[in-house]
């Protein structure tokens, strides 16, 4: 129980890190777009940002949620 | 205790989640150009017991920064499927009966601004100049090069004007002087600013500068703005 709760947090915790790190580079792709623009050759457009932006709300929170959860449980699985 | 810890956990949890709603719902870019300076004539803050924004509240995002006109060459061209091509200055356009209204620009970026917009109306505009037949689109440019396209029939359901003036000031450079599209129920992106030219057309398929790039075509306020 207590491994698999280990490897969970793991895993939710590099999916969240990447998340975050797309998170922040599409939020400057809405605001800097330009920039943006630019330095990834035009691939991450305004619009493209925007949505990906938009769509990963909701997953981001799920992840975060897990996050926090998984830690707790496993301080108190440790205390046991 | 076990419990106790439960309820301590369901807590946190409830404040961060209540936190991230907050931050979402009331973030507002800081976004007062430094470029901006002193207005001459005083600007209104209320109007008719409605709170109106800053117009230092808008978010520059333009595509090439903000443009400088110089008046005194400045013409509003309007041509195309037209019977009768004009050119007006920016004193003919003023001379037009003028309206005033409050509208909100909703932007994708997700801020808003509520101001007090005063022009004419871009049906007069188009009247002066005598729509052929065929014309059924209306492409607006900008001297930065942006576009964007209406339905010609838009501007004749609708009272839309071109603004010079944003809670009783000039328009300034920094937010499209000398005329700004009031473009009301549409989204950020479809409020030209800048505005030097307005071609009649019959191309149904012509798509603006955001159009083009992703954004939708109507750009209707009550629709997603993804194209």
């Amino acid at each position: 129980m207590k491994v698999s709760l280990d490897k969970s947090k793991v895993i939710v915790r590099w999916i969240l890190f990447a998340l975050a790190i797309v998170y922040i580079i599409t939020g400057f792709g809405i605001t800097q777009y330009q920039v943006v623009e630019k330095i990834t050759l035009g691939l991450l457009t305004k619009a493209l940002a925007q949505k990906i932006h938009f769509y990963l709300l909701i997953p981001f929170l799920i992840l975060l949620i897990m996050h926090i959860y998984l830690s707790v449980m496993i301080r108190k699985n440790n205390a046991i | 205790m076990r419990k106790n810890e439960n309820i301590i956990f369901v807590i946190i949890l409830l404040l961060i989640v209540a936190l991230i709603v907050i931050a979402v719902f009331f973030y507002r870019p800081d976004s007062a150009p430094q470029s901006i300076k002193n207005l001459s004539s005083v600007e209104v803050r209320e109007y008719k017991g409605e709170d109106l924004s800053s117009i230092a509240a808008f978010r520059e995002n333009s595509i090439k920064g903000p443009q400088y006109v110089n008046i005194s060459n400045y013409k509003l061209e309007i041509y195309g499927l037209v019977n009768n091509p004009i050119n007006y200055s920016y004193e003919e356009v003023l001379r037009k009966q003028n309206y005033e209204k409050v509208i909100t620009l909703h932007c994708v970026e997700g801020w808003d601004v509520t101001i007090l917009w005063k022009g004419v109306l871009v049906r007069d505009l188009l009247d002066d100049a005598k729509p052929n037949i065929n014309a059924n689109t209306v492409i607006l440019y900008a001297v930065d090069g942006y576009s964007t396209q209406y339905p010609l029939q838009y501007f004749y359901d609708n009272n839309i004007i071109i603004a010079y003036e944003m809670n009783n000031v000039t328009i300034p450079p920094e937010r499209g002087y000398p005329f700004m599209l009031v473009a009301e129920d549409k989204w950020g992106y479809k409020w030209i600013k800048w505005i030097n030219k307005i071609e009649l057309s019959s191309d149904t398929n012509y798509k603006g500068y955001w159009e083009s790039r992703g954004y939708s075509k109507e750009g209707n306020l009550n629709e997603s703005f993804f194209g």
